[in-house]
């Protein structure tokens, strides 16, 4: 077994410098060619790609989707749309968006992409169980627009039971069977990158030089892991409940449908923290690169990741304060609710902290961090409003609810995923996009963004129920102007579509390290060689050093036998985890 | 290293035959009828002391790395989460099941 | 790590983005580990469900239990056992390179296992004859609770996600005892063994915990 003291062993190695090879003729895109060669890749750059295709193809339903209840919203009384399709399409919206869209989005694409090149690893641990994560994931999927061409579900994403599993019409089973196959895929993604972060890391990655967006994944990996398992045996109670109606959460057979709740929201409520957590890990890397400077209280940012993953598994009862539950559970409930504000509130002000008297830098990807900085404390503070148990008995079930979910979901996690996406775009594709219509684009979000939801905060405090079909005319300026914010935001996705296409055909090559980044994976080429690394990266600083000259990150194992060199002889820490 | 560890054949027929004895010792307590919250927390703690042997010693935990076991720990950690927080409400509730 | 094995060693199995076997194997047990930790979870919401309503109705779990025979549960925990036994001497097998040993003890599971099925099958036929069947499909009359249809679908619902953990597990050995005999496994590599053990042992532990909760209540 790994003593103790063979952690704080360490180790000299022969290193010498390897420079990125700048536009290499083979990367990872022109390596293997044909469909085939890519729909049986193993290669977690690929995989991530084809992930990015998919929740793009699904943010685009879903999108749409959205435009449609807005559209439908125009006027109080039914515009062109009957209330069953409302019903249907809302759910569908949700549905799609949160498990098709947010829960894979930032750790199956980005982390995919990411997550070895920021350990110097070659793939992640397990690759052909990463290809079979993406076709569970299809299959899911594919089971979900079956169900949709064959009825429709009309229940919410939440599927409270005993709706779901008696009254309602519509294929249920094929949905809730779609998701439970999802559930998996994401299972299975959250196990690879746990063995990866644990296993493969390059010589001289201890813990605490760690890049923060891999602590990130390394949380959301966790809830993964904890929570998933508990929705999969939900949505099968809740399918053998449609089927053989086994009544354990029907009262017409016997059964408590407030159960049905509890353990639905024992994911749910940690899933969006799946969703959110790999978002401060990205915001993390993109506010330390574009302000110059080294982050701020690196194991505060660290742990409270780690603190937000645990206290998320406390908290579910919130969503179920006017469900029956009692008042003992609420009230208990409530008080853990607020603790979850700690651990966010740490990273805010680590972040702010990191900025001060930086040298910022204003490129696009900065510029959706400060965007996701603003909405997303807007969507924390009325978070914690609605975990008031006072508060939230007027506030449930309203429009209110719908901003807010909006305002941390959309404003928070979509912002930090398209400022990852825009941050390592260049390591993706070779290209550079245009930063004019990047940042042009960016402004017409924010702006149909906050159209769109901050009218509905004053709606939901006026008691404007949410899931409603109509609604009194008191509230229809709100929803016109609502509606419009949605055009606009809708515009934007447009834009974006345009100049990221553009940038794929026309874009500028991009250099190997564009932002000056000082993470490893700046340190090889753009687009990625096939294996990642030409050679075994070492470590010897923190990931945010901006203070250390750029070549003292590129060093690499010198090869014993070859006619290279080595330049000279570092000490690095050995690490219980990794290998020499 | 600490993966490959090697039980002897003895070892590991020792440790099927106590677990044999402790399945007879739970279907007798049975019998014995103890006065009720006990005869469940003697059956629980017997079957909590197999499923530790066969963790320890079939599973390799013993001779494993802290972080498997500390994982192990981590899912009956939120297992009892689960279940002590929802008890919390389903124990508490006014009228235990809402009546249709 | 680096210490020359007296065996030569035969390196076909190891994939290219591992450094030596030593990393792919560990890295291989603690992924089975942490899915482990997934299928305790799985099982977890099962067994919250039994103990929310136990609290519930106490009454009725002692009176539907007496429905359930002891005397076949025990007999199951027993083979359930003695399969682990088998598998952890097949594992040991694999380690000293034994194949035949291996491919022996791996057919003794795969039989202990179908035995364990098969009283399973005779233990759910008994019941559907009497009408003890999950929910609304309820008809037996033996039981004098109103909620006894509860306490049966969560007996279903328990055995029956085991009992479909017990034929996965079959599959997988028999696909070892095929990949045994090919000559995959050696002391240098032996992880499919490894964690395949792993996994059955998880299912006989959750075993451990089913037959004093559902047969022993009284």
């Amino acid at each position: 077994m790994a003593t103790n003291d063979e952690s704080k062993k360490v180790r000299k190695l022969q290193v010498r410098r390897f420079k990125p090879e700048e536009n290499p003729e083979k990367h990872y895109l022109n390596e293997e060619k044909g469909l085939w060669a890519w729909m049986t890749t193993v290669d977690h750059k690929k995989i991530g790609l084809m992930y990015l295709g998919s929740i793009v193809f699904f943010f685009f339903v879903a999108g749409v989707l959205a435009l449609l209840l807005r559209t439908e919203l125009l006027t109080p009384a039914r515009s062109f749309m009957d209330a069953d399709m409302y019903n249907q399409v809302f759910t569908l919206h949700g549905a799609i968006m949160i498990f098709f869209f947010l829960v894979p989005s930032v750790p199956a694409v980005l982390g995919n992409f990411i997550l070895p090149l920021q350990l110097g690893a070659k793939d992640v641990a397990f690759p052909r169980l990463n290809l079979a994560s993406y076709y569970i994931y299809v299959i899911g999927a594919l089971f979900t627009l079956f169900a949709i061409f064959t009825g429709g579900v009309d229940t919410g994403w939440t599927f409270y039971t005993p709706y779901s599993s008696t009254t309602s019409g519509g294929n249920i089973m094929a949905m809730t069977f779609g998701i439970f196959i999802l559930g998996f895929s994401s299972i299975l993604t959250g196990i690879n990158f746990m063995v990866t972060i644990h296993k493969m890391r390059s010589p001289g990655i201890t813990w605490n030089k760690l890049p923060l967006n891999l602590w990130g994944l390394y949380a959301t990996s966790i809830i993964q892991i904890l929570a998933t398992p508990v929705l999969a045996i939900t949505l099968l109670l809740l399918t053998m409940e449609r089927m053989l109606s086994i009544g354990i959460f029907d009262p017409a057979i016997g059964g408590d449908p407030v159960l049905y709740q509890h353990f639905f929201w024992f994911y749910s409520h940690p899933a969006v923290y799946i969703m959110i957590v790999p978002g401060f890990g990205i915001i993390s890397e993109v506010i330390s690169t574009f302000s110059r400077k080294v982050i701020f209280g690196y194991w505060a940012i660290a742990l409270s990741s780690l603190a937000i993953a645990f206290i998320g598994f406390l908290v579910w009862g919130h969503h179920m304060f006017t469900a029956g539950q009692s008042s003992l559970a609420n009230m208990v409930f409530s008080f853990l609710t607020f603790l979850v504000g700690i651990p966010t509130g740490i990273k805010i002000f680590n972040w702010l902290a990191t900025m001060y008297k930086g040298s910022i830098d204003l490129k696009t990807p900065m510029v959706y961090a400060l965007v996701f900085l603003f909405l997303f404390t807007i969507g924390g503070f009325t978070g914690i409003m609605l975990g008031a148990l006072a508060v939230d008995i007027h506030l449930h079930d309203t429009y209110y609810v719908v901003a807010h979910f909006h305002y941390v979901m959309m404003g928070g996690m979509v912002m930090a995923f398209l400022a990852g996406l825009h941050y390592w775009w260049p390591k993706m594709f070779g290209k550079m996009y245009s930063e004019f219509w990047a940042k042009i684009t960016c402004a017409v979000i924010f702006v149909g963004f906050n159209m769109t939801f901050l009218p509905q905060f004053v709606m939901g405090a006026q008691g404007m129920p949410r899931r409603y079909f109509n609604y009194i005319d008191q509230f229809q300026s709100f929803h016109q102007f609502s509606t419009i914010g949605a055009y606009i935001m809708g515009v934007g996705f447009v834009m974006m579509a345009a100049y990221m296409i553009h940038s794929l055909v026309k874009g500028k090559p991009a250099s190997s390290n564009p932002w000056g980044s000082r993470a490893l994976e700046w340190q090889t080429s753009s687009p990625v060689p096939l294996h990642n690394f030409e050679h075994t990266p070492v470590i010897i600083n923190g990931p945010y050093d901006y203070h250390k000259p750029m070549s003292e990150f590129q060093l690499g194992i010198a090869a014993k036998h070859g006619h290279h060199h080595a330049e000279e002889e570092v000490a690095v820490k050995v690490s219980k985890q990794e290998k020499e | 290293m600490s993966g490959h560890h090697i039980s002897s054949a003895k070892f590991l027929w020792g440790v099927a035959i106590s677990l044999f004895i402790l399945t007879f010792l739970t279907v007798g307590v049975a019998y014995i009828h103890i006065p009720e919250p006990w005869n469940v927390v003697v059956k629980i703690s017997i079957a909590a002391v197999k499923a530790v042997i066969v963790a320890a010693f079939f599973m390799n935990l013993w001779w494993d790395s802290k972080f498997n076991v500390m994982l192990f720990i981590m899912s009956i950690l939120f297992f009892v989460l689960l279940v002590g927080i929802t008890l919390l409400d389903t124990l508490y509730r006014v009228d235990p099941v809402p009546s249709f | 790590m680096s210490q020359p094995s007296a065996v030569e060693e035969k390196l076909e199995h190891l994939q290219h983005h591992f450094i030596d076997s030593d990393q792919q194997f560990e890295a291989s047990k603690l992924g089975m580990w942490i899915f482990l930790v997934t299928e305790i979870l799985f099982f977890g919401g099962l067994f919250a469900a039994y103990i929310v309503y136990r609290s519930w109705y106490p009454e009725l779990y002692l009176l539907a239990s007496e429905e359930l025979d002891v005397f076949w549960g025990a007999v199951n925990t027993f083979v359930l056992i003695g399969s682990s036994l088998t598998v952890a001497m097949a594992i040991r097998s694999a380690q000293l390179n034994q194949i035949r040993g291996l491919i022996i003890n791996l057919w003794i599971t795969i039989g202990l296992a179908v035995t364990f099925m098969v009283i399973k099958y005779f233990e759910y036929a008994e019941k559907i004859e009497k009408g003890i069947l999950p929910g609304a499909h309820y008809s037996y009359d033996g039981i004098a609770h109103e909620k006894a249809n509860i306490f049966f679908s969560i007996y279903y619902m328990m055995t029956g996600l085991h009992g479909i953990h017990v034929l996965v597990g079959i599959g997988l050995m028999v696909w070892l005892v095929f990949k045994a005999k090919k000559k995959v496994f050696h002391s240098g590599y032996y992880t499919p063994v490894e964690i395949t053990g792993l996994y059955w042992h998880l299912v006989d532990v959750i075993w451990i915990f089913l037959f004093p909760l559902l047969y022993l209540i009284d």
